[in-house]
């Protein structure tokens, strides 16, 4: 995935470019709204991150001389939280936005969302090590050994298990299995993974559903757990 | 420009004088018109009265060369009252310059005002007819005075009127000038009083007491701005001190750690363990952050958006939903009373974030195994949502102030396990209701500890 970034404070670039490009992702880097008006005109990327505070032309200028040419992905950062602001993003053809602070997982996760978009249809069967999961019958095998969940444990289990390998934060999984799109200081994903997890991993091996202190979790095989 | 009361009294003031003025000007003016006509015209009369006796008993010409030179006696050098007698017989006429005054000789009887060309004033006359008598033929007698004297005092009254009035103009002027400045010492007295209201000194009154009843008004509704203006500081000084105090915290925690982490050579692992602890407390400074972002953006009187009229009992369904594991975990029932037809337009999103902020708060406080029985009900103009728990009872000083930024019923217990928020909650769940411009309540009664909110209903009007 070829992304490109455009924002004047450093730090954040910086981190933005390393942990895209940690993420499989080919990132190019402008400095202000000039060079990002040129980059994002004479290079075709898959999606672009625009800040809407920059040196030189602002995010809404670029954005929109984008748009006269191009329909690529944009994804507005801004540390003004007004509607007005979201309104004449999206009005000027942004296809998202997020707020300054906001966390890298979830930058991600709209990365994700913004190229998937229009993709191939997703598989009925996921398959994460020896767990499968069949979106048809709503049913979790272990080694072929049926899992008994409740509808809102196969839910959660159906959303980790469709972003295998990728680390969802509580936020994330609460707006995908309960639509609460919110920060809500509450520990209802802590509970629920609690159970899911006593469901899926406690009587098998190897353990799949990881606990990332601090960002979230994540379902996946890891190379230290098959040797065990 | 600025006008200056002052000036606008005294032109008031003069303004009102001269008008008085001028109406008794007119008045008197008229009056005196009239009472000199009259008295003019009485004098016509009774001249004609003593001329007309003898003429009408005059017989023949013996008597008519005597009359004639009572006639000049009585015209006086001036020429201001003048004498005519007219007839067929030119031995009995008198009088000349009949033809020069251009007066019409053949004028009816009665009282007149001639207009004389050449004369800037007319002349007042009377004309009498008297028949022959004997050998005196037919006669007519005119007698004319000069109104000059007439308008002359006219016109010396006129000028002393504008005279007197202009005087009274400037006199009423100066005077009002200080009266207005005497009348509005007490105003110039009271905004020394506001200049000396000090910044710092915020519970400082003006004083209402020495202020006559017209001013007092204001400045009781000046004080009572300054005691908001000093609630709301006040508000504002506590809640700058409560989020210094929250961000304190975990920034301390960062800060230490870090430094700590760095003091000495460490392992990959033990970096990974201060970056996790690191992260934790990032994102609940991050999570302040925007909610307090979104409490300032409500408290700006932003109102919800994108309102969809729901079915509110859904909705709640919806967000109990949410909290499934949690109230299992706690051994926690919930029972949501209220007809399923009861809709409202609101945002969902808000709306679940006051919904979760609530039920957080009663799981918070409810007893393990207390049931939490939400309550939808359809108020006059609006729907309003409360939550019910059973648990230890808030003091009635601590409920209005439940809904205010980071205040706790407790101040000594800051972590309150698991479930506990950064005591923006219920902050939320009032910013909430007022951008679907509804209210929050909040009772605690035997036990029973009910906190809810409203909204707005469909086609209601904000109070």
């Amino acid at each position: 995935m070829k992304i490109l970034i455009v924002e004047d404070e450093q730090k954040t670039a910086d981190y933005l470019r390393k942990g895209l490009t940690e993420q499989g992702c080919a990132v190019d880097l402008a400095h202000n709204g000039i060079d990002g008006q040129h980059l994002a005109l004479q290079q075709d990327y898959d999606v672009i991150v625009l800040d809407v505070m920059l040196p030189g032309m602002d995010g809404f200028s670029v954005l929109r001389s984008l748009r006269t040419i191009k329909q690529t992905p944009v994804i507005m950062l801004t540390a003004r939280d007004r509607i007005e602001d979201r309104v004449k993003g999206l009005h000027d053809g942004a296809d998202d936005y997020l707020v300054k602070p906001f966390s890298f997982l979830e930058l991600l996760a709209r990365l994700q969302a913004l190229t998937r978009r229009g993709r191939a249809q997703e598989p009925v069967q996921l398959r994460v090590g020896n767990l499968s999961v069949d979106l048809i019958s709503r049913k979790a095998y272990r080694n072929n050994t049926r899992i008994d969940l409740t509808a809102k444990e196969f839910s959660l289990l159906a959303v980790l298990a469709r972003r295998k390998g990728e680390i969802l934060s509580k936020t994330a999984i609460a707006e995908l299995v309960w639509d609460m799109n919110f920060d809500s200081n509450v520990n209802v994903v802590e509970v629920a993974i609690k159970r899911l997890r006593a469901k899926i991993d406690t009587a098998f091996s190897p353990k799949l559903l990881h606990t990332i202190r601090g960002m979230g979790y994540v379902l996946e095989v890891r190379e230290d757990e098959r040797v065990e | 420009m600025k006008h200056s009361i002052t000036a606008r009294l005294v032109v008031m003031f003069s303004l009102a004088a001269l008008a008085t003025f001028s109406l008794i000007g007119v008045v008197l003016y008229g009056v005196l018109r009239n009472e000199l006509a009259r008295h003019q015209q009485e004098q016509l009369h009774t001249m004609m009265q003593d001329l007309e006796y003898p003429l009408a008993h005059m017989t023949n010409a013996a008597r008519w060369s005597r009359f004639q030179s009572r006639l000049d006696q009585m015209t006086p050098a001036n020429g201001s009252v003048r004498f005519w007698v007219l007839s067929d017989d030119p031995q009995f006429q008198y009088g000349k310059g009949l033809a020069e005054l251009q007066l019409p000789s053949n004028k009816a009887d009665g009282l007149e005002t001639i207009e004389i060309p050449q004369r800037s004033y007319p002349l007042h006359t009377i004309t009498r007819t008297i028949p022959a008598l004997q050998d005196r033929p037919a006669i007519r007698l005119i007698i004319a005075i000069d109104a000059e004297p007439y308008f002359h005092t006219l016109h010396t009254f006129l000028i002393a009127l504008i005279a007197l009035a202009l005087t009274t103009f400037l006199l009423v002027a100066l005077l009002g000038y200080w009266v207005a400045r005497a009348g509005l010492r007490p105003l110039k007295r009271l905004s020394n009083e506001a200049q000396a209201l000090h910044p710092r000194a915020l519970s400082q009154r003006l004083n209402v007491a020495s202020l006559p009843t017209e001013l007092s008004d204001l400045a009781t509704a000046l004080n009572g701005a300054l005691s908001r203006l000093e609630g709301a500081y006040k508000q504002l000084e506590a809640f700058n001190a409560d989020v210094a105090h929250e961000l304190r915290t975990p920034l301390t925690n960062l800060i230490g750690e870090t430094q700590v982490a760095l003091s000495r050579p460490r392992t990959a692992p033990q970096f990974e363990e201060v970056l996790q602890s690191n992260l934790e407390e990032l994102d609940r400074l991050r999570s302040i952050i925007n909610d307090m972002l979104f409490l300032a953006r409500a408290d700006q009187g932003e109102a919800a958006t994108g309102l969809v009229d729901t079915p509110i009992r859904q909705e709640v369904s919806m967000t109990v939903d949410f909290f499934e594991f949690l109230l299992d975990e706690m051994r926690l029932t919930v029972r949501i009373v209220g007809d399923e037809h009861i809709c409202a337009p609101i945002d969902t999103s808000l709306f679940r974030r006051a919904m979760t902020n609530l039920m957080q708060n009663a799981i918070q406080h409810s007893r393990p195994g207390a049931e939490i029985v939400i309550t939808i009900a359809r108020l006059v103009n609006s729907v309003s949502i409360t939550v019910s728990n059973s648990g230890t009872p808030v003091d009635a000083v601590h409920l209005p102030r439940l809904f205010d930024r980071f205040y706790r019923v407790d101040p000594a217990r800051n972590d309150l396990g698991p479930t506990h928020g950064h005591g923006l909650g219920l902050a939320i769940v009032k910013a909430v209701a007022s951008m679907h411009g509804g209210q929050v309540f909040a009772q605690s009664q035997d036990g029973v500890t009910t906190i809810g909110f409203s909204v707005l209903a469909r086609g209601a009007r904000p109070a």
